[in-house]
């Protein structure tokens, strides 16, 4: 029964509030106790035929049925030359057809099911999707099997894939925020699989045996994990996927060395010209992984710097204070095996530039050298722990963090000890992971805007941009061949 | 076997309701409090959250030229705090924040109402707002009310304007619903719009981020086109030069009208008990004054009696778009437009849409996109809305091969001619239907999303509307498809925009 998860589940929910008089300030509130304990991922474990793992939990509240296979397979796993096999694959893996049904038939009868498939390349890993009403379980597993394990490549909708994928090149430069997320990784992270970028070439390289030899490498059970929830018994779901799993070949995955990130780049303004009326900045430098046992005390810290939206300072300062931009804020970003990037961020009107970065560059400076506040800390830790049991609402993206859990290495008690640890942090442990992890003589400021007013600024912080160090101009790729392209 | 979300037993004042939609069944509490405001319920029992969202029947479309983007602006300002929340010493703060307000009253005259004002008066004028801010910052409690909510672990937390409605949105651990209630009534009643000027600034910059957006002008230009005389014609950010110059009266004119409980719908999701948020809704939006009844918005769409045709060039990728004026949500009509929309425009949408695995089984994407290979992308979408709807058709052509907008145009229509005369397949119109059941199963399961669909629909034509549009759905035939199709496909009634990349890439 789908109860029996959370038999653990100690709710004192009283009429709270009844027959006491009406507060008119939230410190008047006293709450009932609450008590939550997370899912124990050990009671969804299972291992189908041929070693396929799975997290699986039966949940009957609706006639649903949800399965994901989680491969570990992406985008820094391709070879260079073949950048976009991962985009491609992510395409033709349902559209390409299986070696007896066509993409275009599968699609076909998986909509008039009113049901989901969906396949997603990452970047080390892969995602199927499926969802279909309980009834139609039979049909949508076995499609979704024949996907996962036949996928054909036929050469017609790869032909149109292809072409339709060199199309949309032509997009590359037209966001300043893709364009900024782009080059702000390449600077940061070097020439390699993380920051390569399909060209026309590279597209038009990519044959069918390509991606077959693809699949073949990293799709089998030891490299796949399944979530699985829905109006199913534990033991017919079993039955059921033990006999589509059958067979599977089993080999073992070599996978590629992972990238290198490069040495960092020299500190200063780095600077994209485009015609808009403002500047979309990104300032930062590599980060950690979240791994590291610092991890904990980072989040506590960037919550309150620039993570927190409105109770952080970044937010406060730059966006409440001075009314200079809509979005702004700090983060931490994590990749599995790599460590992640570190940035302030903000995008703001061609005349304040230079002034938010300032402010923003204050705020990295202030949480290194100086206490944050008792308040600070309360309601960054406080939020992490009250909001703690959010994301276990849904059986099936449980089993997905779950299956995601054990796919990267992380402890299977992550969850059980999560909230200990962020209790844990302290003050001078924030002050320390700030002067860590936050280094202002490595800052890259990476700008993209309209040179011109950016540069001049306004009153209140009068140009030149190089008071913030100094001024690199970078040039944009033509999406369509990769060559630099002078930017007026 | 029958599912149900709950089995819980009703208190007598709950008015419990279960609608059964094949195997499933919704149930909705209901309890309406004395001045108007309705409060839904929705009772997951489970995991301790509860979802807690407000929506008020107020958005873009209650706007008046010379205002346009103030119900976005006012729900910006409805997080600056009241006579509780946000302020230590409420009297000091409030004598600071009207002498600002005069002081900016002074400069706006100068600098809107007059073409020669003066500018050593305005700068002095400004001086002074500067120095009484900084002095009215000794009184404010920064985003108080965000923070109160997010130390008590809440998440999901927003909120949002639409052309109609506007929501407040927070998700709370379940022994933590009377704070929503608490914050969410004393800002109905007591909401207090300080750092009003910084804040336009805020928004400003949220405009600006939407025209930094290749095509985002030129869409704003075919939306004002399409829809000329009803308030759909300006989007929900409003015209940069409204927002320059609107007035905090203004805003609290507007609040004062619409923020009214009888005018406000608020929907639990989540594991809690309806007795006792019934509860607290008596004591917290219970003590909220009603308001006076509001009237609907005035001006329809007037027939067109020619085509509009509509060009530009710039920035964002080659495309056409098609719109035809349909009737608004809750006519006869409505549900076979959607099988049309569905049917023609299934999985062929954007970019993302329609090259991220499933889907591209619609007509437009399987003639267009795969066996022609004209187009990159094709869809169709049907958007009925409150009081004037709008079916639209979209395509980018595959310039690689020199196809052309109007060349989409030509095939868009031969398709929409052929479906006059034939209509439909009958697996096409029983795919349309799977697909609306199986889309209400699975919109049951989510909390968040379950609060928005059910709070909005409540505001319009009642929750159980969902359900009804359901039965709709089922009922349509291949007479109606053909029917609707030579109806409203004519080209006096339609806009087509063509739009060009301006350099070659």
């Amino acid at each position: 029964m789908k109860k029996t998860i959370f038999a653990i589940l100690a709710l004192a929910f009283i009429c709270s509030g009844l027959g006491l008089a009406q507060a008119k300030h939230p410190s008047e509130l006293t709450y009932p106790a609450l008590k939550y304990e997370p899912p124990d991922p050990k009671a969804f474990r299972t291992v189908y035929a041929g070693g396929l793992r799975a997290y699986v939990q039966e949940d009957r509240d609706l006639p649903l049925f949800n399965i994901v296979a989680i491969v570990n397979c992406g985008d820094l796993y391709v070879p260079k030359g073949k950048t976009g096999l991962g985009t491609v694959l992510g395409d033709q893996l349902i559209k390409g057809g299986t070696a007896s049904r066509e993409g275009s038939v599968i699609e076909e009868r998986i909509d008039f099911l009113g049901g989901s498939l969906n396949f997603m390349v990452g970047e080390r890993t892969s995602m199927l999707s499926l969802s279909v009403l309980a009834k139609d379980l039979d049909e949508g597993l076995a499609l979704f099997f024949d996907v996962l394990r036949n996928p054909a490549f036929r050469e017609e909708p790869l032909k149109l894939a292809k072409a339709r994928f060199i199309e949309q090149l032509r997009q590359a430069n037209d966001q300043p925020s893709t364009v900024l997320n782009r080059e702000y990784e390449k600077l940061l992270y070097g020439d390699n699989a993380l920051t390569w970028q399909p060209t026309k070439a590279s597209y038009e390289g990519i044959a069918a045996a390509d991606l077959k030899a693809f699949h073949g490498k990293y799709f089998s059970p030891k490299n796949t994990i399944l979530a699985v929830s829905g109006d199913f018994s534990k033991a017919a779901i079993k039955g059921k996927i033990d006999k589509l799993a059958a067979g599977w070949r089993a080999g073992t995955v070599v996978f590629p060395a992972l990238p290198q990130a490069a040495p960092s780049p020299e500190p200063g303004v780095y600077f994209i010209q485009k015609a808009i009326n403002q500047g979309y900045i990104s300032l930062g430098h590599l980060g950690l992984e979240d791994t590291n046992p610092d991890y904990y005390a980072v989040q506590v810290m960037n919550f309150i710097l620039g993570g927190g939206s409105f109770t952080s300072r970044i937010t406060t300062k730059v966006r409440s204070d001075e009314g200079l931009s809509y979005n702004q804020g700090s983060r931490f970003s994590y990749r599995w095996g790599l460590p992640g990037t570190f940035s302030g961020y903000v995008q703001t009107k061609s005349s304040t530039v230079g002034y938010a970065v300032s402010l923003i560059e204050a705020e990295f400076d202030r949480i290194r050298k100086e206490p944050v506040t008792d308040a600070e800390l309360e309601t960054a830790v406080n939020y992490y722990l009250e909001s703690f049991a959010d994301g276990f609402q849904s059986a099936q993206a449980t089993m997905q963090t779950f299956a995601n859990l054990e796919m990267t290495g992380k402890p299977m008690d992550y969850y059980k000890t999560y909230r200990s640890k962020i209790q844990a942090v302290t003050k001078d442990r924030i002050r320390e992971v700030a002067a860590k992890y936050i280094q202002p003589d490595k800052l890259a400021v990476m700008i993209v805007g309209d040179w011109e007013p950016c540069n001049k600024g306004g009153d209140k912080w009068p140009g030149p941009l190089d008071k913030l160090g100094k001024v690199h101009r970078i040039d944009l790729i033509d999406p369509m061949t990769g060559e630099t392209v002078k930017t007026p | 076997m029958n599912k149900r979300i709950l089995a819980l037993a009703a208190a007598a004042v709950i008015l419990s309701a279960f609608v059964t939609a094949g195997p499933v069944t919704l149930d909705v509490k209901e309890h309406v409090l004395a001045n108007g405001m309705k409060i839904l319920m929705i009772p997951k029992p489970g995991v301790p959250r509860v979802v807690c969202h407000v929506y008020f029947k107020v958005g873009s479309i209650n706007e008046r030229p010379g205002i346009t983007g103030s119900a976005h602006v006012h729900e910006h300002l409805m997080f600056k705090g009241t006579e509780v929340m946000g302020v230590t010493d409420y009297a000091k703060e409030s004598a600071i924040d009207a002498r600002i307000d005069e002081l900016m009253a002074q400069v706006y005259r100068e600098k809107y109402w007059k073409t020669d004002g003066d500018a050593a008066r305005i700068a002095a004028w400004q001086k002074e707002v500067d120095d009484l801010v900084q002095a009215q910052k000794a009184f404010i409690v920064k985003d108080d009310l965000w923070t109160q909510y997010m130390k008590n672990g809440g998440t999901g937390l927003n909120a949002s304007t639409s052309q109609e409605t506007t929501g407040y949105y927070v998700t709370l651990p379940s022994n933590k619903i009377e704070l929503q209630m608490l914050m969410e009534s004393d800002r109905m009643m007591n909401a207090r719009f300080r750092e009003f000027y910084s804040e336009k600034d805020v928004i400003m910059e949220e405009r600006r981020l939407s025209e930094n957006r290749p095509g985002y002008l030129f869409g704003e230009q075919v939306q004002a086109a399409f829809y000329t005389a009803s308030p759909y014609h300006w989007d929900v950010i409003g015209w940069m030069d409204d927002l320059k110059k609107m007035t905090k009266e203004d805003l609290v004119a507007f609040h004062n009208t619409y923020y009214v409980p009888n005018n406000a719908v608020a929907i639990y999701v989540g594991d809690f008990d309806p007795k006792a948020v019934t509860a607290m809704a008596e004591k917290y939006f219970g003590r909220i004054p009603k308001g006076p009844d509001l009237e609907p918005i005035r001006t329809g769409v007037p027939a067109q009696y020619s085509e509009k045709r509509f060009y530009g060039e710039g920035p964002a990728p080659t495309s056409l778009q098609m719109m035809f004026h349909i009737p608004p949500d809750g006519d006869p009509d409505t549900a076979a437009l959607s099988v049309l929309a569905g049917t023609l425009g299934s999985g062929g949408g954007g970019f993302r849409g329609g090259m991220g695995g499933g889907g591209g089984t619609g007509r437009l994407y399987k003639n267009l996109v795969r066996d022609k290979q004209l187009a990159v992308s094709a869809s169709a979408s049907s958007r009925p809305q409150w009081y004037a709807g709008a079916f639209q058709f979209s395509a980018t052509p595959r310039v690689d091969k020199g196809v052309k907008p109007e060349d989409l145009e030509k095939e868009i229509w031969a398709e929409v001619e052929k479906i006059k005369k034939e209509g439909l397949t009958e697996e096409e119109i029983q795919k349309a239907k799977n697909k609306g059941e199986a889309m209400f199963v699975r919109s049951l399961g989510s909390t968040a999303g379950l609060a928005s669909r059910v709070g909005r629909a409540e505001l319009k034509r009642g929750w159980r509307s969902i359900l009804t549009d359901l039965d709709d759905l089922k009922k349509v035939t291949n007479d109606d498809i053909k029917r609707v199709a030579a109806k409203y496909f004519v080209k006096d009634n339609s806009l087509t925009a063509v739009y060009t990349r301006k350099s070659g890439r």
